[in-house]
């Protein structure tokens, strides 16, 4: 058979294609260390996303200083107590007592409830004060808002008769898709883009350059294959794994924390191969640059942190200042957590996801045309 | 120990590292993006959080409140026509939060008290809890306040005579009054940075000798295993040492955010960190049997090491069996010190149980990364 025979139709397109995938998938077979990771790392961050993070606050410490000593001041901090999120508050003697607390970060809230506070209630002109530790401005903020709420719906006239009522204000708020605000639902929804992000980087970053380096990549190139064929045959295994780590990571989600997908799953699996492509085409384009294996790795890694932070799965891109918030765009992984938050947390099907397909459809291209011009040099 | 071959290792070993220009370019491209990436992505305001917004009631007071929401200029406002395209925009992310108000509300704030209570509802997308629950706090303060002052004595608006209902909390923040996010994130990329990247460096460049057999010639001249560990991890050290010097000058002149406390002193405590994450590295060099290996081993280790620690999410919310294992992570401590120093301002005095810490850990690592040198030869 000819050179010329082998590389020109569809069908020796595919049938070289998935020569490589064989010999791929049969490689990566061998590679326990490879194997190891892709199923550590789902188990680990299923963990750490579902168990330990949260930015919610609890076991918060606070202290107060009463300088009232009256039955509604008592029962001003129990008020904020019984919301659940601070620690038993510390009794404090005096205002520099409190900053010095704060100052050594034994605290993040001290409360003081001024000598008067009683005799303001009966003129509606009861206050506290509350020093906060901004250092932690996240923290900071949510615990200044939840003791000015208890504030503002602290019922003056049972301790102050004379003083007016509260406004008859029923301020009915719910939480859509997530009644109980857990930050375990937002990090879960992401899981999938955050593991398949590592795997697909972290394999296909060695892929070429490894194989560039072990002078099997020159057999391969002698070979009547094409650059893009190589390079499509040895991202299809990494594909189906791809989508087994998907599955793994859904169903886990699913039993272990309940978190199933309210969407269509038709439109998950559908939106995951434009993400998967386009992560593997990063993979292969670290390793068309990178000299050595361990150049590939560095860059990979380097690449993969920010991409959570950018991406918006750790935190959410929303509250990211204009200019960085527009980097993400770039990366496949923010088209993707938008589109599983969407299917995953809020119940969307495919038409609501169809600007991230499209979006990341669009990077694999580029991606794919960017890798041939940089591997077209070497087969001259 | 002989102090002359320590030197000479360590000058061959410091001559080695800075020759290459890839490391030395990781040296100073991954502290600065880190530090950008990471100082500008953490906040806790709703500034430019889409609001929508339905006002079914459409009468003076329901507008009053309407207005004193868009007058506070953090959120955008969005008006949209009915319930249901404000339940399609919250599905598809268009929008962080809504505020409807039912055709019912100007009638129940005219009504005497004890009759039917005003009602507005805020719907919040509950998918992305960090803008939730950042809108929640500040949201629920803002209605409250306005009600208050529509609803002034005898139910008619009454603007400028309002009252404070309730209690009024007055709220002042201490040591970052504007709640900017900026020095809390920073002072702990450090913690990420100097755990991750130094670990992985060491990790790789120690994997890549063994590879090429320079490490093991080294072994076999009259040097010991200590003069070897000194000659490699004192100039690795200093390396990183200087490159602490660069992230301190780059946060500050980039990014405004210098430490409170002493520069010195920070470095100094940095410094010594630097060494316990290169000892973390030399141990996983020495299981490893291919650069690669030794990043996914890094990274298997380092990810929950940086995620527990406190870094982006307070240990203090995490359940009480995750926080014992975060207080054993050096990463955690280290963390600690450097948002006291940077923060707080606070000296080696009062951070002395969290130094003793640092110190216990960083010496039991040393311990282990020695053995582990001794084992492979």
């Amino acid at each position: 058979m000819s050179r010329r025979a082998a590389t020109g139709s569809p069908a020796h397109f595919l049938s070289n294609i998935g020569a490589v995938a064989y010999k791929e998938a049969s490689a990566m077979r061998h590679d326990r260390a490879f194997i190891a990771a892709v199923f550590l790392q789902p188990v680990m961050t299923l963990l750490l996303f579902g168990l330990a993070l949260s930015n919610k606050p609890a076991n918060v410490p606070w202290a107060v200083l009463d300088q009232s000593q009256t039955s509604a001041s008592r029962r001003f901090v129990e008020a904020v107590q019984s919301t659940g999120y601070f620690l038993a508050p510390q009794a404090i003697a005096s205002y520099d007592a409190g900053r010095a607390l704060l100052k050594r970060g034994h605290a993040v809230a001290v409360v003081i409830i001024p000598p008067e506070f009683r005799r303001a209630m009966a003129r509606d002109r009861a206050e506290v004060q509350t020093l906060l530790d901004g250092t932690d401005p996240v923290t900071a903020a949510r615990v200044g808002g939840y003791i000015s709420l208890v504030g503002a719906t602290f019922d003056v006239t049972r301790d102050a008769p004379s003083a007016i009522p509260l406004a008859p204000l029923e301020l009915r708020q719910g939480f859509l898709f997530n009644p109980r605000l857990r930050d375990r639902e937002f990090f879960l929804a992401a899981l999938a883009g955050i593991l398949l992000t590592n795997l697909c980087l972290s394999a296909t970053s060695l892929g070429i350059v490894g194989e560039r380096e072990s002078g099997t990549y020159e057999h391969m190139l002698s070979s009547p294959t094409t650059p893009i064929e190589i390079v499509l045959g040895k991202l299809t295994p990494y594909v189906a794994i791809s989508f087994a780590v998907l599955l793994l990571a859904v169903v886990s989600a699913g039993l272990c924390f309940d978190v199933w997908p309210r969407g269509s799953w038709l439109a998950l699996v559908l939106v995951t191969l434009p993400f998967v492509l386009g992560s593997l085409s990063i993979g292969v384009f670290v390793s068309t640059v990178s000299r050595t294996s361990a150049q590939a790795v560095f860059i990979s890694v380097f690449f993969i942190l920010p991409s959570f932070v950018l991406s918006g799965s750790m935190i959410p891109f929303q509250l990211m200042p204009p200019g960085i918030r527009e980097i993400g765009y770039l990366l496949p992984l923010r088209w993707y957590q938008v589109a599983s938050r969407r299917i995953i947390e809020r119940g969307a099907g495919f038409s609501d996801v169809l600007i991230p397909f499209l979006a990341m459809w669009v990077f694999f291209g580029i991606m794919l045309l960017l890798i041939r011009w940089l591997m077209k040099p070497r087969l001259a | 120990m002989n102090g002359q071959r320590v030197l000479t290792l360590m000058r061959r070993e410091a001559r080695a590292t800075l020759r290459d220009p890839f490391t030395v370019g990781m040296l100073v491209a991954v502290p600065l993006a880190a530090l950008l990436v990471f100082g500008f992505t953490i906040s806790a305001d709703v500034k430019g959080l889409v609001l929508g917004i339905h006002d079914a009631s459409q009468t003076p007071s329901s507008r009053r409140l309407l207005a004193d929401i868009e007058a506070n200029g953090q959120f955008k406002p969005r008006r949209f026509a009915d319930r249901s395209a404000i339940e399609r925009a919250l599905v598809g992310g268009q929008i962080s939060a809504a505020v409807i108000i039912p055709p019912s509300f100007d009638r129940a704030l005219r009504d005497a008290p004890g009759t039917a209570a005003a009602e507005v509802q805020v719907l919040y997308d509950g998918a992305e809890t960090t803008t939730a629950g950042n809108a929640e706090a500040f949201l629920r303060g803002m209605i409250g306040a306005s009600i208050a002052s529509l609803t002034a004595r005898g139910g008619a608006p009454q603007p400028g005579a309002a009252p404070p209902r309730g209690v009024a909390v007055v709220s002042r923040v201490l040591f970052n009054p504007t709640l900017d996010g900026t020095p809390y994130m920073v002072a702990g990329t450090f913690g990420f940075v100097l755990t991750f990247l130094t670990t992985l460096i060491t990790a790789v460049s120690i994997v890549n000798e063994r590879l090429q057999g320079t490490f093991e010639q080294l072994q076999v001249t009259p040097a010991t295993s200590l003069e070897i560990f000194l000659g490699k991890v004192l100039p690795l050290g200093g390396v990183f040492a200087v490159d602490v010097g660069l992230m301190v000058l780059a946060a500050g002149v980039i990014m405004g955010a210098w430490p409170n406390g002493s520069i010195p002193f920070f470095i100094a405590v940095s410094s010594f960190y630097v060494l316990t994450s290169l000892a973390l590295g030399l141990v996983i060099s020495a299981t490893s049997s291919s650069p690669a290996e030794a990043v996914q081993k890094t990274v298997l280790t380092s990810i929950p090491l940086v995620q527990l620690s406190g870094f982006a999410f307070p240990i203090r919310n995490m359940p009480l069996p995750v926080q014992w294992v975060a207080e054993i992570f050096p990463a955690t401590h280290y963390i600690r010190v450097s948002r006291a120093i940077y923060l707080r301002g606070e000296g080696p005095l009062e951070l002395l149980p969290e130094l003793a810490m640092l110190l216990v850990f960083g010496l039991l690592l040393m311990g282990v990364a020695l053995r582990s040198m001794e084992a492979r030869a």
